[in-house]
């Protein structure tokens, strides 16, 4: 269980932490998003121990997070970085064995992770010579290579094809399957949402939203989307409890709080026209992202 | 894994990641045919060769001479004396313990040379470069023989001719040979160790800003402690200079040695150990400041603005050992040589001159590593601080708060 409590963190007047809560269980593949600024990177930094919190402690198992068991996490910062001019393999072999791996293990893991990644034609290349999407692979291997016990990966989708999303994906999850905590940040949320078990939503060095993805879908503001013939502004006058919060293409989304009854709704646009279509919804993640962060929504 | 096999494997990260540049192993290869050919051409233009170009009178204008003499000198001699080295100031010494005194005289009272006429001619080790002393001895002699064959008798001209030379004696016990090689050794001494003192300081602070620059160092600080890290690069670079330095100068060194090692004087070999010694403490030392400073920026062009404090310390003690050549038994000297910034400038030149007690060197190793050491508390806490602050240059306070 790696357990972050209470951390605040802040730089030259600038919070970037102000008390943040994160557990994530053995097995849990957590999904970190947030917005641009509300403390994701520093939350990680101080989890694998580079930026020392000003207050609150980052546990692992119940203790401290010491040299060994740093060396048992696998970190893909977000500023990514490699050594320019070292060559892929050497670079990989180096860092496996940084954390500890003995020079058979890790000559063994880097192959194995050029081979997964589709990189074996490049092995000897600089990794200044690599696509930025190749480089990106290399980064992903270096965070794995020596097989850690805890990833922590700062959007590790960024910069990749589809084609290696794909193994990332089988990655995290296997290594989750394996009873292996993995925490990693995105703003991909549809691929969050396809992917991780659970999510924290992070705002102002908060956590603001934190559970099961299936179950906060459940519990979050309904979407009603309805659309109506014709140019009326008929969602000008709902009932209490409920709030447009998209309009698109006609189509006019409208978040339900708990005990609204959509055919109210529904009522209100009947008048106003034929119905095109209505479709009742949980939300989507990134919709509860938004209900989340957006101030005016009062969360 | 421990501190040392993690430190050993970041150090030697750094050698394999300069010995796989062409840029530095063709730079270091070219250098050294250079040296090499530089030591081997005064065998080539047969300077050594005792018929060769360098010996006979030169005709520069030379100062009088004062010129001691135990007995009487004769007319012929003299004017046979001043017709080899120029006008000559008499000074009549009684014996050869006066003579002794006169010649190692600093000041006005110093002779160059003195003659026992008929007999021999003294000299003193020669206390600078500059000074003709020994050579001024050696004419002497040889115009004294002449002297002597002017007012030979026709029956001894077959004897005096079979000595073309009064025996020119040292007095003191430098021999004039091995005087000039140590001279020449604390000049090459001083001038080596500033250049490799610079280049390896500027080595340091561009691997750690490349290191900063490309951002590796958020992966390399999540997983070891950053004095680690720290530790391990200066050890790999001081590898690299070592055998970079070697790599430079033992192949002209055993040209030297090959075509004229009779001419390198005993007991000099010992301060080429010394100069190596002083280049592993002068390095701990300003590696330790290199470091620390290269932490605070993350672009190469900033590199030698941040560096300034280190390169004023390193030319500070240059000049100062610059200074001690002339004066190596003064005062001056031996404070430099306890002071750690001009420490590994000014107790070689001593090593070299003066010939300092063994505790000295010891104690002055000592208080150069101490400072080293205290220093490097003081640069990893700065490069803690510094080296995850990408962008703009750190300020020195804020990086050591930071740290």
């Amino acid at each position: 269980m790696l357990v972050l409590d209470q951390l605040e963190r802040s730089f030259g007047g600038v919070v970037a932490l102000a008390g943040l809560d994160l557990r994530v269980a053995p097995g849990e593949l957590c999904g970190f998003v947030g917005p641009n600024g509300a403390g994701k990177t520093t939350a990680m930094r101080c989890a694998v121990g580079v930026t020392t919190p000003d207050a609150g402690t980052v546990t692992w198992d119940g203790a401290v997070i010491d040299l060994e068991r740093r060396r048992r996490i696998g970190y893909m910062p977000e500023e990514r970085g490699l050594y320019p001019r070292m060559p892929v393999l050497e670079q990989l072999v180096y860092l496996a064995r940084l954390h500890g791996l003995s020079a058979a293990a890790a000559a063994a893991n880097a192959a194995a992770w050029i081979e997964r990644l589709g990189l074996a034609d490049r092995a000897d290349s600089a990794v200044e010579e690599l696509s930025l999407g190749n480089q990106q692979r290399v980064q992903l291997a270096a965070a794995l290579v020596h097989d850690p016990a805890l990833p922590l990966l700062g959007e590790p989708v960024s910069g990749l094809d589809p084609l290696a999303v794909d193994v990332m994906a089988e990655v995290l999850l296997e290594r989750a399957r394996a009873g292996v905590a993995v925490v990693f940040s995105s703003h991909q949320l549809e691929l969050v949402e396809g992917l991780c078990e659970t999510v924290a939503v992070v705002n102002a060095g908060r956590v603001v939203l934190r559970g099961d993805v299936r179950s906060l879908q459940r519990t979050g503001d309904r979407r009603l989307r309805v659309e109506v013939a014709g140019h009326a502004m008929w969602w000008t006058s709902l009932p209490p409890g409920t709030e447009v919060v998209a309009r698109r293409d006609g189509e006019v989304t409208v978040a339900l709080a708990d005990g609204v009854d959509p055919a109210e709704v529904i009522a209100v646009a009947r008048r106003a026209g034929a119905l095109l279509h209505v479709r009742l919804e949980q939300p989507r993640l990134s919709e509860l992202f938004r209900d989340a962060v957006d101030q005016r929504v009062g969360r | 894994m421990n501190a040392p096999r993690t430190v050993w494997l970041i150090a030697t990260r750094e050698v394999r990641q300069r010995l796989r540049s062409r840029l530095f192993v063709g730079a270091t290869v070219i250098l050294s045919v250079l040296l090499t050919t530089l030591a081997s051409l005064p065998a080539v233009l047969g300077v050594f060769d005792p018929a060769g170009p360098s010996e006979g009178p030169d005709d520069e204008e030379v100062e009088t001479l004062r010129l001691g003499v135990i007995g009487e000198l004769t007319g012929t001699d003299r004017a046979v004396v001043e017709a080899a080295v120029g006008a000559v100031e008499v000074v009549p010494l009684s014996d050869v313990e006066a003579a002794r005194a006169a010649l190692e005289a600093t000041g006005p009272e110093r002779v160059t040379a003195v003659v026992v006429p008929g007999e021999r001619v003294l000299t003193a080790p020669s206390p600078s470069l500059f000074d003709l002393g020994p050579a001024a001895a050696g004419r002497i002699g040889e115009a004294l023989a002449l002297a002597e064959l002017l007012d030979a008798d026709p029956d001894r001209v077959g004897e005096v001719l079979a000595r073309p030379s009064l025996p020119v004696e040292q007095v003191g016990e430098v021999a004039p040979a091995e005087a000039q090689a140590r001279l020449a050794i604390a000049y090459v001494g001083v001038a080596f160790l500033f250049a490799v003192l610079i280049m390896y300081a500027s080595m340091i602070i561009n691997g750690v800003i490349e290191e900063k620059g490309s951002r590796v160092v958020e992966l390399l600080v999540a997983t070891v402690p950053v004095r680690w890290l720290m530790t391990g690069k200066l050890l790999g670079l001081g590898i690299v200079g070592f055998l970079q330095t070697l790599t430079l100068f033992t192949p002209a060194l055993l040209v030297l040695v090959v075509t004229a090692g009779d001419r390198i004087p005993a007991g000099v070999g010992g301060l080429g150990v010394a100069i190596a010694g002083w280049f592993v403490v002068g390095y701990a030392l300003y590696a330790v400041i290199a470091a620390g400073l290269g932490s605070l920026v993350s672009r190469p062009e900033e590199a030698q603005a941040v560096l300034t404090p280190a390169n004023v310390l390193m030319i500070g003690g240059y000049l100062v050992g610059f200074l001690a050549i002339n004066v190596p038994t003064s005062a001056f000297a031996v404070a430099a040589s306890f002071v750690p910034f001009s420490a590994p400038y000014a107790m070689l030149v001593r090593q070299t001159l003066a010939d300092p007690a063994w505790w000295e060197v010891a104690l002055s190793a000592l208080l150069t590593l101490g400072t080293a050491a205290a220093l490097t508390v003081v640069a990893a806490r700065i490069y803690e601080g510094g080296i995850l602050r990408t962008g703009a240059r750190v300020r020195l306070s804020e990086a050591w708060r930071a740290g």
